[in-house]
Parts: C-alpha cells; sequence; structure tokens
C-alpha cells in the first residue's frame, strides 16, 4: 500500500500542538500543583531539596517545550500555512490560509485565530522562561518565599491560559484548513 | 492538600541572599511581553516595519525575534544591576503585570482596527 497515514506536513504540524505544546501544558499543570501545595517549614533538608529540584528542572522543562512549540511553529509549520497559491489554482487544500481567506465564515480563523497564534506564544515562552530560571537558580526561596511563590504561580496561571487559549485557536484552524 | 516537607536544616540550593536575579528575570518577562505588543502595534499602524528575518515566515520573524532582543537584553541589564540587591516584590509584581496586560491588548487584533 504506497498511502501515506499522515504527510511530513502533518507530522511537524502534530509534533509542533500535541508532543510539545501538549507537554508544555501538562508540565505546567504539574508545576503549577507543586508551587500551590507544597510548603517547606521548619527548615531545610535533603527532602525539600529534592522536590525544590524536581521543581526546577520541570519548570526548565516546560520553558524547553515551549521554545520548541513557538519556534517549530513560527519557522516550521506557519510558512506552508501561508504560502500563496499559483495563479488561477481551484483546489485550495494545499494553501490553507488561502483557503480560510476563500470563504467568509472562515476569515476570523486567520484575521484572529492565526494573528494571535503568530504572537501570543512568543509572550508565553518568555513567561515560562522567567518562571523557570526562579526555579533553577532560587529553588528553595521558590519553596519558603509565599510572596515569591505566589508571582511564580500568577505568571504560571498566565502562561498556562494564553498556551491553552492558543491551542484551541489551533484545533479551531486545523479543523477547517488542516496542514496535509 | 498541602504537603509539607520537614527534614532537618540548612538552606541548600538558593544562589545568593537576594531576590534581585529572580525578580530582574521576572521583569525582564514582563518588558519581553510588552515589546511583542509594542512592535506589533507600531507595525500595524505602519510606524515601524519590521523586516522579515526568513522570508517565508514573513514578517512574524523579524516582529518576534526583535521583542526578543528586546527581552535579552532588558534581562541582561537588569541580572547586572539588580543581582545583588534585595528588591521590593510588589513593586515588580504588579510593574510585570501591568506589561504583561498591555502587551496583550497590543497583540489582540481586534485592537488594531481602533487605532
Amino acid at each position: 500500500m504506497d498511502t501515506l497515514l499522515f504527510s511530513e506536513r502533518s507530522i511537524w504540524t502534530m509534533l509542533h500542538g500535541i508532543i510539545l505544546g501538549g507537554g508544555a501544558l501538562l508540565g505546567m499543570s504539574a508545576a503549577l500543583y507543586t508551587l500551590v501545595t507544597v510548603r517547606v517549614t521548619e527548615g531545610w533538608g535533603a527532602a525539600a531539596e529534592a522536590q525544590a529540584r524536581y521543581l526546577g528542572w520541570l519548570l526548565a522543562g516546560v520553558a524547553v517545550l515551549l521554545w520548541l512549540t513557538v519556534l517549530v511553529g513560527t519557522y516550521i509549520s506557519f510558512p506552508p500555512y501561508r504560502a500563496t497559491p499559483p495563479e488561477g489554482i481551484t483546489d485550495l487544500a494545499a494553501y490553507p490560509r488561502a483557503m480560510l481567506h476563500a470563504a467568509p465564515g472562515t476569515v476570523w480563523l486567520h484575521s484572529f485565530a492565526m494573528e494571535v497564534k503568530e504572537h501570543v506564544p512568543w509572550i508565553a515562552a518568555m513567561l515560562a522562561t522567567a518562571v523557570a530560571f526562579v526555579g533553577l537558580r532560587e529553588r528553595s526561596r521558590l519553596l519558603t518565599d509565599a510572596s515569591l511563590r505566589r508571582m511564580a504561580v500568577s505568571l504560571l496561571v498566565i502562561c498556562f491560559t494564553l498556551v491553552s487559549f492558543i491551542s484551541l485557536l489551533g484545533v479551531f484552524i486545523n479543523k477547517v484548513a488542516p496542514l496535509e | 492538600m498541602n504537603t509539607t516537607t520537614n527534614a532537618g536544616n540548612g538552606d541548600l540550593g538558593t544562589r545568593g541572599a537576594t531576590n534581585g536575579a529572580a525578580l530582574a528575570a521576572i521583569l525582564a518577562a514582563g518588558i519581553g511581553a510588552f515589546a511583542i505588543g509594542l512592535v506589533v502595534i507600531v507595525n500595524e499602524t505602519g510606524l515601524l516595519a519590521v523586516p522579515a528575518l526568513y522570508a517565508p515566515a514573513g514578517g512574524v520573524s523579524g516582529r518576534t525575534t526583535l521583542a526578543a532582543l528586546i527581552w535579552l537584553v532588558a534581562w541582561a541589564v537588569l541580572h547586572h544591576r539588580w543581582k545583588e540587591r534585595q528588591i521590593a516584590l510588589r513593586g515588580v509584581h504588579t510593574a510585570t503585570l501591568t506589561l504583561i496586560a498591555l502587551g496583550l491588548l497590543f497583540t489582540f487584533p481586534p485592537v488594531w482596527g481602533l487605532l
């Protein structure tokens, strides 16, 4: 059988959205749970050190996954999405942006959804990087200093909300005009 | 449910006694978020056309790279100035959240239509 189950472009899309973006969301969920529930009282010891070290590496993993999601999205998945179709072509399936523009009901998927997806993920990646830096460099303070922990939690919640929203927009776009 | 860890004493895992380096990273992220919004909005209003760095990806490659550079420079400067200092958290937290909100507002396509 010669039919490919997935094209190269759809594999990159799945890597971008499911593996990297989904992995970052999972990692953020675990990090948020840890930050909200773990408390260090009565000094700092080996157990607390281990928890803080795992949290730091988890946060670093989230930041790496988000940056990979952003870079794959911007430099690998976005170019074929925005490719201009040749003059006179009637089947726009290989040109998602043109396909979205072709029907009035789907124009918003480019003019709103994709425009948001072009920029907002970079903000999320910067926020995740800052929290990861704090988690790795100041790991004991992150678990013992309530104010710093609140700050990290607020940035992670914003990051999680942004990535969830962006992911949802990606699902909408991919539903109507998938990269195949 | 709160998990409490209680084992021994000592303070491991904190690079310095001050919080400046951590807050520098956090405020720089706010500046980076604002930079993305600012670059996008000035591009959309036609005040500044940032060239594409990678033609197949178009203008987004130039806009986001410029904002990322602003973020990294801001982080480096703040880190250098604050790494040995104790900084008030509340002011940095408020400033960071404000910058993030403005950055997100400026990247919101319906806002471009109001300009």
